[in-house]
């Protein structure tokens, strides 16, 4: 069996600001509904938040909105040194 | 122009303030009058939530009396104006539209903004309803009911300033105050046929406001008039350190620069995500492009994207403010407000500060827009105002949700905090507004545009036959 030749490991990238959206990706694993379901139920445990099981379906279908926008925000490359703007001067 | 002794529900405030300066009719003539009229008109539009006659009375006879005595009046003198009740009113709670802040003690202290306004003569009459905690494009209130159109009563006054729209539009006051987060300035002026100035970000003081997204909360007036925009967004202007995010910029008067012209301008229509295929917004966008000479298309950069951001930080600050309350009143919250409450406070923090780092990217490319364009048109709101109710619309052929998407054009630009006019445009039978939308701190290119508008009679409020 011929050996397959190790690859090269590529040259460390130097720090450069990426400013092209990726393609999109699909949706994370957290938008399908029973994930989402899962995760509305963990969380609410975890915040210490008594839900009304009737208002479960309401707060996933919400859930998975926000984590739909919140995958196309996080698809989008920027670079290591992008700076937040939690306090914003227009 | 109304006759501003005769016809004080509709006259505008700079015409007001003429006449009381002039000693034409008392501050105290013009308040009865607007107490009259809220009177008759409220129980209709359901805009008030508190009427503040005891202090209004005494505060225009004070006017009358300084007049009297020879003393000078401020520009607005006389002039009743009204606020979202999410701004401190002293000796009110705070309700923000809620149910659950009535249980607030009364606030202490007027918020900056009420302060400064009646600094300048104007005379504060009342709250105006809102929907629960500014989490609301619609004007629909659980608590308090919907505020509704003046043009028609079963329709939505948009939202979350529903009140502000429909006291300004119905004739009840001729300014009011309002609080945009994601357009809730826009929405309702927008719907109900008036202007709205959402200025730049941390232009105007939110000191002794109700906070929504501290990330994102602008407040600014709505008038019937550009002139009357731009008296009391010069009244209330100046830095405020109560409130850590208004900037410390000098006072810059725009009153003076309204007919200075527009010829200097360029002027530019925005395309791509703006380009809108819905048949009203497109004929308010097109009449004003056209009256303008706008015919330049630009493209904003990542505009679906910023509008993903700015709702990841809505609903991940807006939960964080709540998360307390959530825990031990959640039955006491609109179950609307609630279920967006309780999943942004799900919201994973990677997304929220991935969010707040494309704000600052995004900033940066619309920036390098405006070295090319002093002011871009875009529509204001995807359709004019829905039934009061209404769950959907038809949007460019497609069926889509009311409540989350009548900010679909407002969001985008909120969230980098350019400053924004929204004109209305008279069509029939429903007005509807256009966006002129400014680099930071640049109101006086906004309201030039506007006012250009203005004078050729391409925007107007028009008056409902309430």
């Amino acid at each position: 069996m011929k050996r397959k030749t190790k690859r090269k490991a590529k040259p460390a990238r130097t720090r450069r600001p990426v400013r092209r959206a990726r393609k999109s990706k699909a949706p994370p694993e957290a938008t399908s509904a029973d994930a989402t379901d899962a995760m509305v139920a963990a969380s609410a445990r975890a915040l210490g938040l008594t839900l009304d099981p009737a208002w479960h379906r309401s707060v996933a279908v919400n859930l998975r909105l926000i984590l739909r926008f919140g995958a196309l925000v996080d698809e989008f490359a920027l670079p290591d040194d992008a700076e937040p703007a939690p306090v914003f001067h227009a | 122009m109304p006759d501003a002794a005769s016809d004080t529900a509709w006259s505008s405030a700079a015409d007001i303030a003429a006449a009381v300066t002039a000693g034409e009719v008392g501050a105290t003539g013009v308040i009865e009058a607007a107490f009259a009229t809220i009177r008759e008109r409220d129980p209709l539009l359901n805009s008030f939530t508190t009427v503040t006659e005891r202090r209004a009375r005494m505060r225009a006879q004070a006017l009358d009396a300084a007049r009297a005595r020879g003393e000078k009046l401020g520009p607005l003198a006389g002039v009743p104006f009204a606020v979202k009740n999410l701004f401190d009113v002293e000796g009110v709670p705070t309700r923000a539209g809620s149910k659950i802040n009535r249980d607030l003690p009364p606030a202490p202290r007027d918020a900056t903004l009420i302060e400064r306004l009646e600094a300048a003569g104007a005379v504060l009459v009342g709250a105006l309803n809102m929907g629960e905690y500014a989490y609301d494009f619609t004007g629909e209130n659980v608590h308090d009911g919907a505020s509704r159109n003046p043009h028609d009563l079963d329709r939505m006054t948009g939202g979350s300033s529903g009140g502000s729209g429909a006291a300004v539009g119905g004739g009840l006051v001729p300014l009011a105050l309002g609080s945009d987060t994601n357009g809730s300035i826009r929405v309702p002026a927008s719907l109900c046929g008036i202007y709205g100035l959402k200025p730049t970000y941390g232009r105007l003081s939110r000191a002794r406001t109700f906070p929504f997204v501290a990330s994102l909360d602008h407040v600014g007036p709505f008038a019937r008039s550009v002139r009357d925009l731009a008296l009391a967004y010069d009244a209330m202007q100046g830095p405020d350190a109560a409130d850590p995010v208004c900037a410390d910029h000098a006072v810059a008067p725009v009153t003076p620069l309204l007919t200075r012209g527009i010829d200097d301008l360029r002027i530019a229509v925005a395309g791509g995500y703006f380009k809108c295929k819905a048949a009203e917004p497109l004929a308010a966008l097109d009449r004003v492009a056209s009256a303008l000479g706008a015919n330049r298309d630009i493209d904003i950069p990542q505009v679906e994207r910023a509008r993903a951001a700015a709702f990841v930080i809505t609903a991940s600050e807006g939960a964080s403010l709540h998360l307390d309350r959530i825990r031990t009143r959640a039955r006491d919250y609109d179950p609307a407000v609630r279920d967006r409450l309780i999943a942004g406070a799900m919201t994973p923090a990677t997304y929220v500060i991935k969010a707040q780092k494309f704000r600052r990217w995004h900033r940066e490319q619309v920036l390098k827009i405006f070295e090319d364009v002093d002011a871009i048109l875009a529509p204001a709101t995807p359709c004019a105002a829905p039934l009061i109710g209404q769950q959907t619309f038809l949007f460019g052929g497609v069926e889509m949700p009311v409540r989350a998407n009548l900010g679909l054009y407002t969001q985008p630009i909120s969230f980098i905090g350019l400053p924004v006019v929204a004109v209305p445009v008279p069509l029939a039978p429903l007005p509807i507004a256009v966006q002129i939308i400014a680099a930071p701190w640049r109101e006086d290119v906004a309201l030039r545009v506007a006012y250009a508008l203005e004078a050729q009679g391409v925007v107007a409020a028009r008056r409902p036959g309430l």
